[in-house]
């Protein structure tokens, strides 16, 4: 009996914990939508008011017209889309290679790869602006997306994903003589969509959320990406919070929509990176 | 213009030689007889993005060896200084306070992350009702971007922000954490913990799936308690899992740039001022080029470091 109430003791306090930790990882998000509708002033009242007598459509329109931010939406969405698919092509087409072939250096090829993991753009800040700079890229759209074009996760997860395929598909395509090209587009992309699901949503979510390169290499307004852009209107009016919340909660649509809606593809992408092998 | 750091290239014998140099360390493929045509088609798949890692990485990292030798300010041709930029870093008393808040940003992070995302992990893992919501809450920050976090959260570090509101009612006076040298450091980490612990609960939670719920009842039927079960069925068999996620919480904990810049530009008086900053005001804010470069090889040797001591420690545990 005593037993028993031990366990429904220590059941309600885990239950407690759960919830309270919901409680910690989300209320900063209600405090940003909540003040993106509320004046200024409002914003500092105490205490808290979740949602205020007046709800203040209009600071989104107000801090929309603080910056070029329909230019920083639509240069996100181009970065976010042209790197997801660079990374789609050359990570699916080198998975392919480096799953299914025997040549040479194979192993070579995959740990070289690999190892650019060690390599990130925080490292290699200087010299890659330096390379962008010697290709003319520096303040283009090319310069923005092409050093993030193949990332060495994504080819490690299309390499992991296309090994389950099995061999007898290809082979079989192979006698019926379909070419090379050919087996890759029918046998082994419609094989892996669920990896390629997942890629395609790590990718737009890590690019749709890049700072640092375009930070570096797009020093021009019109080039500027959304985080460049939130960030420097930050910087000048600091103060309007309300305003900079609004902002913010635009900048938190695309992600979140993605999560809600391509839930089970989102986390699987993160988990298969990271396991098997 | 830039002649010396952008005309170098790396010539294909010597590829070719360190290639097969390397190849009798690794096991190499080719055994098999097949078709040379399938060889070809196979390395010509891989071809594109080795292309694309030769230009944006291999040959950017070489550069930065090659330029932490020279001085170079964008402008005038670059200069051979030999070991200048080492020991102008050496000399640097912000590159030593920027080194040490670095190592303090990664472990003050990923520490508490790795302990309370395999917590986190281990609840979700369990039967409940609601577990769907529930997980979907606790996943659903991951998605969030970098920015969006880092401007809400200045707002919460606001005198009158969040944080403190909710610290009043325990009796805690306003802080001001962001512009007071004791606190911004511990509060741009505990956003780091934050942000992190979602991240790496949804690889462990995998990881705790993979466990084949045989040993556990095998477990159960030997009379092991929960803890008993903790340690000697869950530890040992999510050892990979654990091991990695120490590696990349580390990996990306060193990384951080976004939120020093946007929330307190590296102060008050360079107490968040981590190394990828650091590089960024050395090469872009000061144009010096060459010492930036000179500390990104600084830092890289860091990361690699710490990497082979990990990945010695997973060979140790078992794990290969």
């Amino acid at each position: 009996m005593r037993r028993k109430t031990m366990l429904r003791l220590g059941g309600a306090l885990i239950s407690l914990l759960t919830v309270g930790g919901v409680v910690v990882m989300l209320l900063p998000y209600f405090w940003m939508v909540s003040s993106s509708i509320k004046t200024g002033i409002e914003v500092f009242d105490l205490p808290i008011k979740w949602i205020p007598d007046e709800i203040q459509w209009v600071n989104y329109p107000n801090a929309l017209s603080k910056g070029a931010f329909g230019v920083y939406f639509y240069n996100s969405f181009v970065v976010a889309f042209a790197v997801m698919a660079g990374n789609l092509v050359f990570c699916t087409l080198a998975g392919y290679g480096l799953a299914k072939f025997r040549f040479r250096h194979r192993e070579l090829c995959f740990r070289l790869i690999l190892s650019t993991l060690m390599l990130p753009l925080e490292i290699v800040l200087v010299p890659t602006f330096l390379v962008v700079r010697e290709l003319g890229l520096v303040n283009t759209y090319g310069g923005l997306i092409a050093p993030l074009a193949v990332d060495a996760f994504g080819v490690f997860l299309m390499r992991q994903s296309i090994r389950d395929i099995p061999d007898s598909l290809i082979e079989a395509a192979r006698m019926d003589g379909c070419s090379e090209f050919g087996i890759f587009w029918r046998i082994i992309l419609p094989n892996c969509k669920p990896a390629l699901g997942a890629l395609a949503l790590l990718a737009f979510r890590d690019n749709w959320d890049q700072f640092l390169w375009p930070f570096i290499v797009a020093t021009t307004d019109d080039l500027k990406t959304f985080p460049l852009g939130l960030a420097q209107m930050e910087g000048i009016d600091s103060a309007a919070y309300h305003e900079i919340m609004a902002l913010a909660v635009l900048g938190m649509i695309p992600a979140a929509f993605i999560f809600l809606f391509f839930q089970r593809a989102f986390v699987r992408g993160i988990t298969l990176t990271g396991l098997k092998e | 213009m830039g002649r010396e750091i952008g005309a170098g290239r790396a010539s294909p014998s010597m590829i070719r030689r360190s290639a097969s140099l390397l190849r009798r360390w690794v096991a190499g493929g080719g055994k098999r007889s097949l078709h040379s045509h399938l060889r070809w088609a196979g390395f010509f798949f891989v071809l594109p993005a080795l292309i694309h890692l030769v230009i944006f990485k291999f040959y950017p990292m070489l550069q930065a060896l090659r330029l932490s030798f020279f001085r170079y300010d964008l402008m005038s041709p670059p200069v051979f200084t030999g070991l200048e930029n080492y020991k102008l870093l050496w000399e640097n008393p912000l590159f030593h306070q920027s080194f040490w808040v670095s190592v303090k940003y990664m472990f003050g992070v990923s520490i508490p992350e790795w302990f309370f995302a395999l917590g986190l992990a281990l609840l979700l893992n369990r039967r409940m009702p609601g577990r769907a919501v529930i997980r979907l809450a606790y996943f659903f920050p991951i998605a969030m971007s970098q920015i969006v976090v880092a401007m809400v959260w200045k707002f919460m570090y606001h005198p009158f922000g969040l944080v403190n509101t909710i610290l009043e009612t325990f009796g805690v006076g306003r802080i001001n954490w962001l512009s007071m040298e004791e606190s911004a450091l511990p509060a741009l980490i505990a956003i780091g913990i934050w942000r992190g612990i979602p991240l790496f609960g949804v690889i462990y939670l995998a990881g705790l799936q993979a466990i084949p719920k045989e040993y556990h009842e095998a477990a159960i039927i030997d009379g092991a308690g929960v803890f008993q079960r903790f340690f000697y069925v869950t530890v040992p068999l999510l050892l990979p899992t654990i091991m990695f996620v120490m590696v990349l919480s580390l990996l990306s904990a060193v990384k951080v740039f976004l939120n020093p810049l946007v929330m307190t530009e590296g102060g008050p008086n360079g107490t968040t001022r981590v190394l990828p900053y650091f590089i960024y005001e050395t090469g872009f804010a000061f144009f010096r080029m060459g010492e930036a470069a000179a500390a990104s090889m600084v830092l890289f040797v860091f990361l690699f470091g710490l990497t082979l001591i990990q990945l010695r420690l997973l060979r140790r545990g078992g794990v290969e």
